[in-house]
């Protein structure tokens, strides 16, 4: 486990950061409305627009066209989604690749006691968690069975995880759906689900600590 | 083979360049979209088209409306928390359905977003993740009256955060 530790550390170079940093920029659209070069950090310039099909005597439209319901305007809509989707991903890829999540891990471990109450060990498994629900509940559960978290911090760190699950991967995915539609910029709804992410987890650490004393009242009363 | 040459295929190997890094993500990006995305917009698409039809949107509308009205939502938009429960792209498609139909506003959808994931899925992350991990299950209740606490608590923080902007 340490070796295994030691090499995620050694992963992280400076330009780890960088792609972090950058990821977070090109997510945010602090850039969007910008007109200078430096909009070529984000998202929605990059994913750009289909062209307008004009119509006779009406204001020029997508090819998802207007009035439309149903099945068929929602399989029109899902593909009109279908670049957003492929290029949030691709991004997002790119950022692992290069170590951007190793990074985020290694910044997020020492937090992860005072915050959660959980041990620094779980970072890989709660950055896994932001891509994949599988993958992070089955880290959990490995952590339970070496023995590097108690039940109660596996329930804990669940619980962290349950609340907007996959977290990355669905609001990059599904979410483009409703990026256009949003009054704030991409990265505020994110911000708020982890800070909530956060905040969930700590009520079930209060609620398991409630019950843990009220167990242990009723033994002792027993004595 | 020298070593030094094994070392570099290896390194190679294991270490794709960035375009590939981004072919790979795109890829993926494709398969979830047409496999996932695609397939819940429909569903929730039909949903509310079923459910216009019927005329129980209106009705939710009208039964719904001092709830959501919490949020300074329309009763409506409980369809969309409704669906989310089920599946996220599900509570995605309904918002996206009626923004279309002119039922939610882009204030509205703006409110709704982090909520839409925070209590997102939860009928299928029950089993892949509490089940997956082996969570003690006298837990379950506890943990899904959170995920609702957290989506609800949500809605106010981004009502607040909206005005900034």
């Amino acid at each position: 486990m340490e070796e295994k530790e030691k090499s995620s550390e050694e992963s992280v170079k400076w330009y780890s950061y960088v792609a972090l940093i950058l990821a977070i920029v090109f997510f945010s659209g602090v850039f969007a409305t910008s007109k200078e070069w430096w909009s070529v950090f984000d998202f929605t310039v990059l994913n750009g627009a289909f062209g307008k099909l004009p119509v006779a005597g009406a204001k020029a439209m997508t090819f998802r066209g207007a009035g439309g319901s149903g099945g068929a305007d929602g399989f029109l809509f899902a593909l009109s989604l279908m670049p957003a989707v492929i290029l949030a991903l691709g991004v997002v890829s790119v950022v692992e690749g290069l170590g951007g999540l190793r990074a985020a891990q290694k910044l997020m471990t020492p937090l992860l006691k005072p915050l959660l109450g959980i041990p620094g060990i779980c970072g890989l498994g709660m950055i896994a968690s932001f891509q994949s629900t599988d993958a992070g509940a089955g880290m959990a559960k490995e952590l339970y069975q070496e023995n590097m978290i108690t039940d109660d911090e596996k329930t804990i760190f669940c619980m962290f995880q349950i609340s907007a699950d996959g977290t990355i991967t669905n609001y990059f995915s599904s979410g483009v759906a409703l990026f256009g539609a949003l009054l704030t910029p991409i990265i505020v709804p994110f911000a708020v689900m982890i800070i909530f992410k956060i905040v969930g987890a700590n009520l079930l650490r209060l609620y398991i600590k409630y019950v843990n004393k009220k167990e242990q009242n009723a033994i002792n009363a027993g004595e | 083979m020298t070593t030094t040459e094994a070392q570099n295929i290896k390194a190679h190997v294991s270490k794709p360049n960035v375009l590939d890094m981004f072919v790979a993500g795109a890829r993926r990006g494709f398969t979830i979209g047409t496999t996932n995305m695609m397939p819940n917009v429909i569903m929730a698409f039909v949903i509310i088209k079923a459910l216009d039809v019927t005329g129980l949107l209106k009705l939710f509308g009208i039964i719904f409306k001092p709830v959501m009205g919490l949020w300074g939502l329309p009763g409506e938009s409980v369809t969309v928390l409704v669906s989310a429960f089920l599946s996220m792209g599900g509570g995605v498609g309904a918002a996206a359905g009626l923004l279309t139909s002119n039922m939610l506003s882009r204030s509205d959808i703006t409110i709704l977003m982090p909520a839409i994931y925070l209590i997102g899925s939860l009928v299928q992350y029950l089993g892949r993740c509490l089940g997956t991990a082996e969570v003690n299950t006298r837990y379950y209740i506890p943990i899904i009256a959170i995920c609702i606490i957290n989506a609800l608590l949500a809605m106010w923080v981004m009502k607040a955060l909206v005005a900034f902007f």
